[in-house]
């Protein structure tokens, strides 16, 4: 019983679905320990997801011998239908207070541990907090001071990221620090973890499936597709925490809703290793597209690649469409057999971003879901198609962020035309 | 795939069926199986090896629209698995253009009453429905998890069907959403033989 309180506290899971015996799971109903929860609520909206009836789809059920809703939105994690059910564990029991270890020797600039001790400020008076803060400012490490304040109180803790990649990237860090904490990460097709997590580590899609659980909620790369873009993942957001609970938002690139409506802020305009967000150098690139299918790289892009490959430096290429990946892979694996296409959908995402990192793979050429959580030391970056409208100016600020993280050199950003539109682009959120 | 802001964020590849997605599922053509449509000339083995036992001489002929391969995969996972009832919407217009026609009596393979209710939806019933093609059951599903046997095991399997006693039509066209080695095919058939049909084809909108 204790593993299924472990489990079900603050989660709401599909009561055909867990991993425990159904039997197990009746004894606890009738016990009242757990509650159980339609799937579709009265008022026709998904219990999980919070979708509302319009978005739901109905059919003829042979369970219900009638009418049934289903939800699609969430339907990857196990459909919900109006026959089916959800549980909770009821009355979770207060846990004793435990000790955390907290293994970090690096130390923070000035800037980075004002905000840190901004963030404790407000932890301390549950108000919600902003980090407005540049790539390679160094965020991550503003936030261990105030995550170790927060489990020393005995604070159930999310830190949730709109993509796998940055879930990835954060959660070895953050298991490295809190050595004797117990961590779970979430993400689609993440292996099972057992006891009761202080530290979630989830994807925003993951939150779905928790309700009413955390004292602390933490949204990083709050501006990040798709989390900035869909409403329900944000009230998935709101539905996972505790209700008082305060939510800290970090961002490189924050909404003006996000700043307006986080009562605490704290920002950081310098980079960690003291350089300043580099500056793209524009160049044209015509026809890239039409070249690029008829077989031949533009001059200019061979150039610069070929200067990659000769003196050893990792290069991300950022071309706007996966079709166009697919289509010139070939023609970049003919400058260099080792060279990678990799975009969202690939499998071998992970190996071959790692390949990158290591030194095996000389480049990566990719579309924008790179852009963020990736840090390769001296990276050069190029984006291909710049003007184009998947470039926007949080994916090129973030993307300009990768290059030079953790080092120094950054070299360029290369575009079709449409200068104008670019630079309308870049200078836009500078004078917001 | 087109990854656009705009397709990413409607969420259009997973949920609307637009030409790109629909250009991931391969059409059979060209030489194929008499009865079941698999890749090459005249017979294929599988189906040698059951008109040598006494499932011979059943089926008159038999067509699938497609080939299982990794688009139709995620298709069929989504609509039968995750229970996404209204993707039978996808191929409705290429299976009344198939089937629309036909001058038989399309009869579904039935889904065990049981499994059914678990399942909430006849997954095949659904796609004719979707099609707007008319149907009659003939045949009650025998209580059994077919999927777990091994392919030795099923072709050898016990009578998977039994007929439900309504009077049978003499010419009959079996409908199945898979066609893996063409058990469930055969011993449908014989039942409704034995029943009294005449002529029985076959049609699958996937060859496995």
């Amino acid at each position: 019983m204790k593993e299924l309180e472990d489990f079900l506290t603050g989660r709401v899971w599909l009561k055909e679905f867990t991993p425990f015996p159904q039997s197990e799971i009746d004894q606890a109903i009738l016990q009242g320990f757990v509650t159980r929860i339609p799937g579709i609520t009265d008022k026709q909206e998904c219990s999980r997801c919070l979708e509302k009836s319009v978005n739901l789809t109905s059919f003829y059920c042979e369970k219900c011998e009638g009418d049934c809703l289903y939800c699609r939105h969430c339907l990857k994690m196990g459909r919900i239908s109006s026959c089916t059910e959800l549980i909770t564990w009821t009355a979770p029991s207060p846990r004793p207070l435990k000790t955390h270890s907290f293994q970090w020797s690096g130390h923070l600039t000035p800037s980075q541990n004002l905000a840190s001790q901004q963030v404790i400020e407000s932890l301390q008076i549950n108000r919600s907090h902003l980090i407005y803060a540049v790539c390679g400012a160094g965020k991550t490490e503003v936030l261990f001071a105030p995550l170790y304040e927060a489990l020393k109180t005995g604070k159930r803790i999310c830190i949730a990221a709109p993509r796998t990649d940055v879930v990835l990237e954060l959660s070895p860090r953050i298991r490295a620090i809190f050595t004797d904490t117990v961590i779970h990460t979430l993400y689609g097709g993440s292996p099972a973890e057992a006891g009761f997590a202080e530290i979630v580590i989830a994807t925003t899609h993951q939150l779905y499936r928790f309700q009413n659980a955390f004292d602390l909620m933490i949204v990083d790369e709050a501006d990040a597709f798709p989390y900035s873009m869909d409403p329900a993942l944000k009230r998935a957001v709101m539905k996972a925490k505790k209700h008082d609970a305060p939510v800290i938002y970090v961002s490189a690139t924050p909404s003006v809703q996000l700043i307006k409506g986080t009562p605490g802020r704290s920002e950081i305009f310098r980079r960690y290793h003291g350089q300043p967000l580099p500056v793209p150098r524009f160049d044209s690139l015509w026809n890239y597209k039409k070249r690029l299918r008829k077989n031949s790289i533009p001059k200019k892009l061979e150039t610069w690649i070929r200067l990659r490959l000769s003196r050893r430096e990792p290069f991300l290429l950022f071309l706007p469409t996966i079709e166009l990946i697919e289509e010139s892979i070939p023609l970049f694996k003919q400058l260099d057999a080792a060279i990678e296409a990799v975009h969202s959908k690939d499998p071998n995402r992970k190996e071959k971003v790692m390949g990158l990192r290591q030194g095996i793979v000389p480049g990566l050429v990719t579309s924008t879901i790179l852009e963020r959580g990736i840090t390769v030391p001296n990276v050069q970056v190029a984006v291909i198609g710049a003007d184009e409208e998947i470039f926007d100016a949080a994916a090129l600020i973030q993307i300009s962020g990768r290059s030079g993280e953790g080092h120094r050199t950054f070299q360029m950003g290369m575009l079709s035309f449409s200068i104008m539109e670019l630079l309308g682009k870049w200078i836009e959120p500078k004078i917001r | 795939m087109q990854a656009s802001w705009r397709s990413l964020f409607m969420n259009d590849l997973d949920e609307a069926v637009c030409a790109k997605c629909k250009a991931e599922f391969e059409s059979i053509t060209g030489n194929t199986c008499l009865y079941c449509d698999a890749s090459g000339e005249g017979v294929c083995a599988d189906c040698m090896y059951w008109e040598q036992t006494e499932y011979a001489g059943l089926i008159a002929k038999g067509r699938c629209l497609y080939r299982y391969n990794e688009g139709m995969q995620s298709y069929f996972h989504q609509y039968k698995f995750l229970q996404d009832v209204i993707l039978s919407e996808v191929f409705a217009k290429e299976m009344n253009h198939a089937l629309a026609k036909v001058d038989a009596v399309i009869v579904p393979i039935p889904m065990n009453p049981k499994k059914l209710k678990e399942r909430t939806f006849a997954q095949v019933d659904s796609l004719l429905e979707s099609a707007r093609l008319p149907f009659h059951h003939f045949l009650i599903k025998n209580e059994d998890v077919q999927g777990t046997k091994s392919k030795m095991e099923r072709m050898a399997s016990s009578p998977l069907f039994h007929w439900n006693g309504e009077t049978v039509p003499k010419k009959i066209i079996l409908v199945d959403d898979l066609y893996t080695t063409g058990t469930t095919m055969r011993h449908a058939a014989k039942v409704l033989k034995d029943a009294g049909a005449d002529e029985i084809e076959l049609f699958c909108l996937i060859r496995g």
